[in-house]
């Protein structure tokens, strides 16, 4: 089997180091990709499931842009609907028309919510959910997950970050994940405090197993919620539309007063959303938001175009399918050679990891020995799968996955 | 937590503890401490307790009054006073060792200067590859070495200590420079010299020069990771709290 080279990449990223903070910053940055020289940096190209470095090679992605891509790479209908509306109008001095029809398409897609308002980034959204309960409630204080992610915003951050001042992350309270105890504790010890509870619908950290939510567990937070009257904000940032089309709160049977989508919402368009109640939607318009490039037409057409597509074909469903046999066959594959490879979270977007080795070298050296075969895989990162990946990519993953680990033994058995 | 008390930690448990490497690794100042037999105490009021012991060419840094009767005791009335002595603005008060005065005043002074040479960087030295090798080893101990302490007294690091999880964490400099490693307890951090066996994460410097300018901050991690110059494996978040930790340094040390 070939076994890529970087050259390119590596020097592009030198050029880049002079000129650009990181070279490549952010969750972008090659850092924790282990060892980064055996990953590509910088893509030229993109079709369907794949994408084609600057080096020629090419890779089965199972990052999915972390998450944005979900019908695939440069996808038909999406990038004529876009095109058509780049060709009509774009970023102008008045939204378009499209901005209703989006709007008017998610409300009566996800339940629960009356109104929809858009922006770019997840973080855009989640800020504003954080200032809407503030507003709703006239509290300060957040409730959310240790090792939950909502963005970059300096109170989603983790204390000892630079840039953070302690004023930043003084009012968030960080708990552990399916522990109503904690959460009851939390909310008792600052009664009539806490604004808002923000999570994403089930347990998504990087560098450890995810975790579904427990039995009842949304249905008690939210209950707890109602009583204490806390802004409940599910954060579907990464899992919406792969789970459920009517958002991942459906999935597991709740109904939170904010949703916060973007990622697959758009299918790479830059686009995010923020939905909610009737009852906020008063609280909501008197929070002046907004940004130069939010009413941009274009990714609204996009969105709504990857969102009826998704719909369609059942996306959900498809990304269930092949994601069950992604992981069952990569499993077989490890055992075979005598590994076991744990999987974690949902099949559209599992975490894995090989558990022989709990410092996880192990399991860091198999995904960039994959990676090196032209299967992109992250150690840190829960992975995505989209409804582009075909069997094909599956079997050829599988050829790539036990080559990778025959050098693994062989590299271990030295 | 003063600022003050923390300083003199890190100058006590940290800064000064680079002594053990100073009289191995410059031949200038092997020579000369080869035939020392003395302990001296630094004794801190309401701060660190340290102790300094030669013994036949070796030197041996660490927290209390050590193995040896110490032949030596230095009082200082605060944490401020021993860091005006670090920064040789200040004189200690000795309470034990009259007679050894001399020996503080000229013989262990001359050994002192000679580690703030090795301390504090300037253009002509870092051009030096004998004087960057030293110093980075010196870096790495003191940057290990202070970790424990700002866990507890730096409240940024004590937040940061308290996600880290546990295990040991190695660090090294290649092809054949110095080894050093954290293990992260339940409720303590232990540093060591050397290699340690199965650690959770390990941070690789390619060599002194990158080594160099990766602990003094010259040199941005996400980058010098991307290319190859650190490499990182292993339980990640640890080497990222670590080097979080790690930037609180030079809050303290300047
Ligand atoms: C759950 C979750 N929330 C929020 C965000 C932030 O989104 P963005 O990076 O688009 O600002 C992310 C991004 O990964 C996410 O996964």
């Amino acid at each position: 089997m070939d076994i890529y080279r970087f050259d390119k990449s590596q020097e592009l990223f030198q050029r880049a180091a002079k000129v650009i903070p990181c070279g490549i910053y952010g969750h972008m940055s090659p850092a924790p990709l282990i060892p980064p020289t055996s990953y590509p940096f910088y893509a030229v190209r993109s079709k369907g499931s794949k994408f084609y470095d600057i080096d020629g090679n090419e890779f089965i992605d199972y990052m999915c842009a972390y998450g944005p891509m979900v019908l695939g790479y440069n996808h038909e209908k999406v990038d004529r609907a876009a095109a058509e509306q780049y060709g009509e109008a774009n970023c102008v001095t008045a939204p378009s028309p499209v901005m209703v029809d989006l709007a008017e398409y998610l409300v009566d897609l996800i339940p629960g919510t009356d109104w929809a308002f858009f922006a770019k980034n997840g973080n855009d959204a989640t800020i504003y959910a954080l200032m809407a309960a503030r507003a709703a409630t006239g509290r300060k204080k957040i409730i959310m997950i240790s090792g939950g992610y909502h963005g970059v915003s300096p109170w989603a951050q983790t204390p000892g970050h630079h840039g953070l001042i302690e004023e930043d992350y003084q009012n968030c309270i960080r708990i552990p994940w399916n522990d109503i105890a904690a959460f009851q504790k939390a909310v008792d010890e600052n009664s009539g405090q806490i604004a808002g509870f923000i999570a994403t619908p089930y347990h998504h950290p990087n560098f450890a197993d995810n975790e579904f939510p427990k039995e009842g567990y949304w249905q008690t937070i939210s209950e707890i919620c109602k009583k204490e009257g806390i802004v409940l904000i599910a954060d579907d940032v990464r899992c919406g539309f792969r789970l459920d089309m009517k958002g991942s709160s459906n999935y597991f049977g709740f109904t939170p007063d904010l949703i916060c989508f973007c990622k697959a919402i758009g299918n790479g368009y830059p686009i995010s959303a923020l939905m909610g109640t009737e009852a906020l939607k008063q609280v909501v318009s008197k929070i002046f938001y907004t940004g130069s490039y939010w009413f941009s037409a274009a990714p609204m057409a996009a969105a709504l175009a990857t969102l009826k597509e998704l719909k369609k074909i059942d996306g959900p469903s498809i990304m269930h399918e092949t994601g069950t046999k992604l992981l069952k066959g990569l499993e077989e594959i490890a055992k075979g050679h005598g590994y076991d490879l744990k999987t974690s979270g949902h099949p559209s977007m599992p975490y894995l990891r090989i558990t022989d080795d709990e410092s996880l070298m192990l399991h860091q050296d198999w995904c960039a020995e994959c990676t090196r075969r032209g299967a992109y895989f992250t150690s840190h990162h829960n992975w995505f799968v989209s409804t582009a990946h075909t069997q094909e990519d599956l079997d050829r993953t599988f050829d790539i996955a036990d080559d990778a680990f025959k050098a693994l033994k062989e590299k271990y058995q030295k | 937590m003063s600022h003050e008390l923390l300083t003199a930690r890190l100058n006590a448990y940290a800064v000064l503890k680079n002594l053990e490497d100073l009289v191995v690794h410059d031949r200038e100042m092997a020579l000369f401490t080869k035939d020392w037999n003395i302990a001296i105490r630094f004794f801190v009021l309401n701060g660190p307790d340290a102790f300094v012991e030669f013994d036949s060419g070796k030197c041996r840094v660490g927290k209390g009054g050590g193995e040896k009767k110490s032949s030596v005791i230095l009082f200082f009335h605060s944490p401020a006073h021993f860091n005006k002595m670090m920064d040789g603005k200040a004189s200690p008060v000795p309470v034990k060792g009259f007679t050894k005065l001399r020996f503080l005043t000229k013989e262990f002074s001359v050994l002192t200067e000679k580690l703030e040479y090795y301390l504090k960087p300037n253009a002509d030295l870092l051009a030096d590859p004998k004087w960057v090798a030293l110093n980075t080893r010196m870096t790495l101990t003191t940057a290990v070495w202070s970790i424990p302490e700002l866990a507890e007294l730096d409240p940024v690091a004590n937040i940061l200590s308290s996600h880290m999880g546990k295990g040991s964490i190695s660090l090294g400099i290649l092809p054949d420079g110095p080894k050093v490693n954290l293990t992260v307890n339940k409720d303590s951090i232990v540093p060591a010299k050397g290699e340690i066996k199965a650690p959770a994460a390990a941070m690789t410097m390619k060599d002194m020069t990158v080594a160099n300018d990766f602990l003094n901050g010259r040199l941005d991690a996400f980058t010098a990771i991307a290319t190859g110059d650190v490499s990182i494996r292993g339980q990640i978040p640890m080497v990222d709290t670590l080097s979080l930790m790690l930037d609180r340094i030079a809050l303290y040390l300047s």
